[in-house]
């Protein structure tokens, strides 16, 4: 968002209270999502359950056509609409809700780099192995993207997303990898994390948007049926990441099962 | 040699050489009907568009069926002009009352281009035109235009064959993508798609069929659309058959003083494959009729109605609409009914009526020329917008109609643009405003093709 823009959400956001009908919106769960999607959006859902904001999560198939930056997830509060963990993390700071407030600003540039690695690696690779693993996209990809569709219109936009993804793959310079060499990338971010992780519960002293963020793509790989279990297995080799993950699912999601939340 | 009359103004105004007028009912033969000057054109199309001139029995019958052959061939849109020789009969076999009809013909040429710039709306665009008349000798047409704009490109392909002898039958192919922004609603469409339509005539009544596959894609004109128009946004497939039936009786388009259209049309979407899926009918009378002093009294009625089939919601690009310079004027343009947030959303079942009358200018300045394309006219317009709950059985439905009804009245000046549009400037005073409703009091300018 431009700074424009973000000051002019700052501004509306802070005149009102967070409401009780506040609405997150994603793909269709069972169908449609696809893993960058869903990991995103369980990182969004993880930060809002931290922060104690209630919200709805609502499947639409046109949701990624809905956002207004054409990211999920979106969230729509009171009037307004803000799409991606980064802005959304800024507009409940602006309502008073913030996670990295106790943060000093060492800290807190620490942990903007590590969600960069996290947006740059993991997200990166999530996309290239969903969209460039020939494998991957005739098998699960562009059937899943073109389930809400009627033919031919489902070919045509699973066609049309996947060209956006590789020139996206070549902009970034990752055209020319193959998937090995991506899931090489992906254990050395599951590496520097894990060493950042150590033995501590949270990457800082308390649970901040990070935490959220790296729990939403390290869930979502771990309980995402692929076309092989390589990314799966990479990821499980770091033990400390696994329980990180077990503990943050047992402390904000199972912990609110009898009050009827559904699980991620 | 006798020359018919070419300009159909001049009915009795014939070049006669030597014959005196009894002559004229002498019983003649017509023994030859040539035609000269075909290029590409193949002469098996003509042959139906001539023959009737064999069956002349007089002179002046000859005339008459050379003319109306003259016009039949100037309507195919493949010859640039046409002159008609009639001939005592020469050669051998010709008999002493014979005659050689011949036409002269002059096709138009193979490929003609057209280069256009527009402004408007915020936006500007280069249009590029191509045109292929008779393709390929039988009258059929392909048609090319290229709209390049600042923000949006559209362009269109269209192919037209008539059927040979018989032109009002014709099939038409289409492939085009257009786009089109509707700040009205905070939406903006683009649409590609195909389509295969067929006319034909049956007795008085013109009717269409009609096949269109469309991808449309619907999206948000501004940040602070409403959440009810965001949730439209995305991609749908409609594939749609449709039949209109027209009757058109009025003297004329645009200031008709009598006569009656008629125009009824359907359109079933979903059997066929694709997302949308409805059944839609909608209908438009207009009747006219001169009074004393050259004023003409006309009455329209618009109306339709969109049924979703299978429980799915009505799209946003379906439905509706009602309200403007063109439709109930006296409102701001499609501002009336369903709205969320200031867009307006459209409704699922509407109805429109207005009650006008034309008058020529007070004190007719300009009288046989410039004066003549405007009229003074005093009108009153109604009309209503809703959706249907469609458990509620057709007495509610018309109930719903029924109430809250929007009605205006006002007096302007209409101008009318050669054949097709008309501009108009008028002074309206909205009544029956509801909440939601834009209205626009005073004066409102409306142009267009279409009104109510």
């Amino acid at each position: 968002m431009s700074l424009a823009a973000e000051a002019f959400v700052s501004q509306m956001a802070a005149a009102e209270p967070w409401p009780e009908n506040a609405t997150l919106y994603q793909p269709l769960k069972e169908d449609q999502i696809l893993l960058s999607d869903s990991a995103s959006s369980l990182a969004v859902q993880t930060y809002l359950r931290m922060c104690g904001l209630p919200v709805q999560v609502v499947c639409r198939p046109n949701a990624e056509y809905m956002s207004p930056s054409g990211k999920i997830p979106f969230i729509h509060v009171g009037n307004q609409v803000v799409s991606e963990l980064g802005p959304i993390v800024q507009f409940s700071k602006a309502k008073g809700h913030s996670l990295s407030d106790g943060l000093d600003d060492v800290q807190r540039a620490e942990m903007k780099a590590y969600m960069e690695l996290v947006n740059n690696m993991l997200l990166t690779a999530e996309l290239f192995i969903q969209w460039c693993d020939e494998a991957t996209v005739s098998q699960i990809t562009r059937h899943r993207y073109g389930t809400p569709y009627s033919w031919p219109l489902n070919l045509i936009l699973a066609y049309q997303k996947q060209w956006e993804v590789r020139r996206k793959m070549n902009a970034v310079g990752w055209g020319g990898k193959t998937v090995d060499q991506v899931y090489e990338d992906v254990s050395q971010c599951c590496q520097a994390l894990s060493q950042r992780l150590g033995t501590q519960p949270y990457f800082f002293k308390i649970p901040t948007e990070l935490d959220a963020l790296v729990f939403g793509h390290l869930f979502t790989i771990l309980t995402t049926q692929l076309t092989n279990t390589e990314l799966l297995e990479r990821v499980r080799s770091y033990s400390n990441l696994l329980s990180f993950c077990r503990r943050i699912e047992q402390t904000y999601f199972e912990s609110q099962k009898a009050g009827g939340a559904p699980s991620p | 040699m006798i020359r018919p009359p070419s300009d159909p103004q001049e009915p009795h105004v014939a070049l006669v050489e030597e014959w005196n007028a009894s002559e004229q009912h002498h019983k003649v033969v017509v023994q030859h009907v040539n035609i000269q000057g075909l290029g590409r054109t193949k002469e098996d199309l003509l042959g139906y568009e001539i023959s009737d001139v064999f069956n002349a029995k007089n002179l002046i019958d000859v005339m008459k069926k050379a003319h109306i052959a003259r016009q039949r061939l100037l309507r195919l849109g493949i010859f640039k002009e046409v002159e008609v020789l009639i001939d005592t009969s020469e050669g051998a076999d010709a008999l002493p009352n014979g005659l050689d009809v011949t036409f002269e013909v002059n096709e138009i040429k193979r490929l003609t281009g057209s280069y256009n710039t527009m402004v408007g709306n915020n936006e500007g665009s280069m249009v590029l035109g191509l045109k292929l008349p008779n393709m390929i000798g039988r009258a059929e047409k392909l048609t090319f235009q290229f709209s390049y704009g600042t923000k949006e490109t559209s362009y269109g392909l269209s192919f037209f064959k008539p059927q040979p002898g018989y032109f009002e039958r014709n099939l038409t192919l289409n492939m085009y993508k257009v786009t089109g922004q509707f700040p009205w609603s905070s939406l903006k469409e683009t649409d590609r798609g195909v389509s295969a339509e067929f006319n034909f005539p049956v007795g008085p009544t013109s009717h269409m069929l009609k096949w269109e596959g469309v991808w449309r894609e619907l999206g948000c004109l501004a940040r602070s659309a409403s959440f009810a128009v965001r949730e439209e946004s995305g991609h749908s497939l409609k594939s749609a058959l449709s039949h209109t039936m027209s009757i058109d009786s009025r003297n004329s388009a645009i200031f008709p003083s009598s006569g009656a259209l008629l125009r009824i049309n359907q359109e079933l979407a979903g059997f066929t494959g694709g997302d949308a899926s409805f059944f839609k009918e909608d209908f438009e009378l207009q009747l006219n009729r001169r009074l004393f002093w050259d004023s003409v009294l006309s009455a329209s009625l618009w109306g339709g109605m969109l049924f979703p089939i299978e429980g799915k919601p009505s799209c946003i690009a379906d439905r509706f609409y009602l309200g403007g310079p063109t439709s109930v004027r006296g409102f701001g343009m499609y501002s009336i009914g369903p709205q969320s947030e200031g867009d307006y959303l459209g409704g699922e079942a509407y109805w429109a009526g207005g009650l006008h009358l034309y008058t020529p200018l007070p004190f007719r300045p300009g009288r046989g020329g410039f004066g003549d394309l405007f009229r003074t006219h005093f009108f009153l317009n109604a009309g209503n917008l809703c959706n249907l709950n469609y458990g509620e059985g057709p007495r509610a439905h018309l109930q719903k109609l029924a109430e809250c009804i929007r009605w205006s009245y006002g007096a302007g000046i209409v101008l009318r643009l050669g054949n097709i549009a008309r501009l108009e400037l008028n002074y309206c005073i909205p009544m029956g405003v509801q909440s939601g409703d834009r209205i626009c009091d005073g004066v409102q300018f409306g142009a267009g093709i279409r009104f109510l």
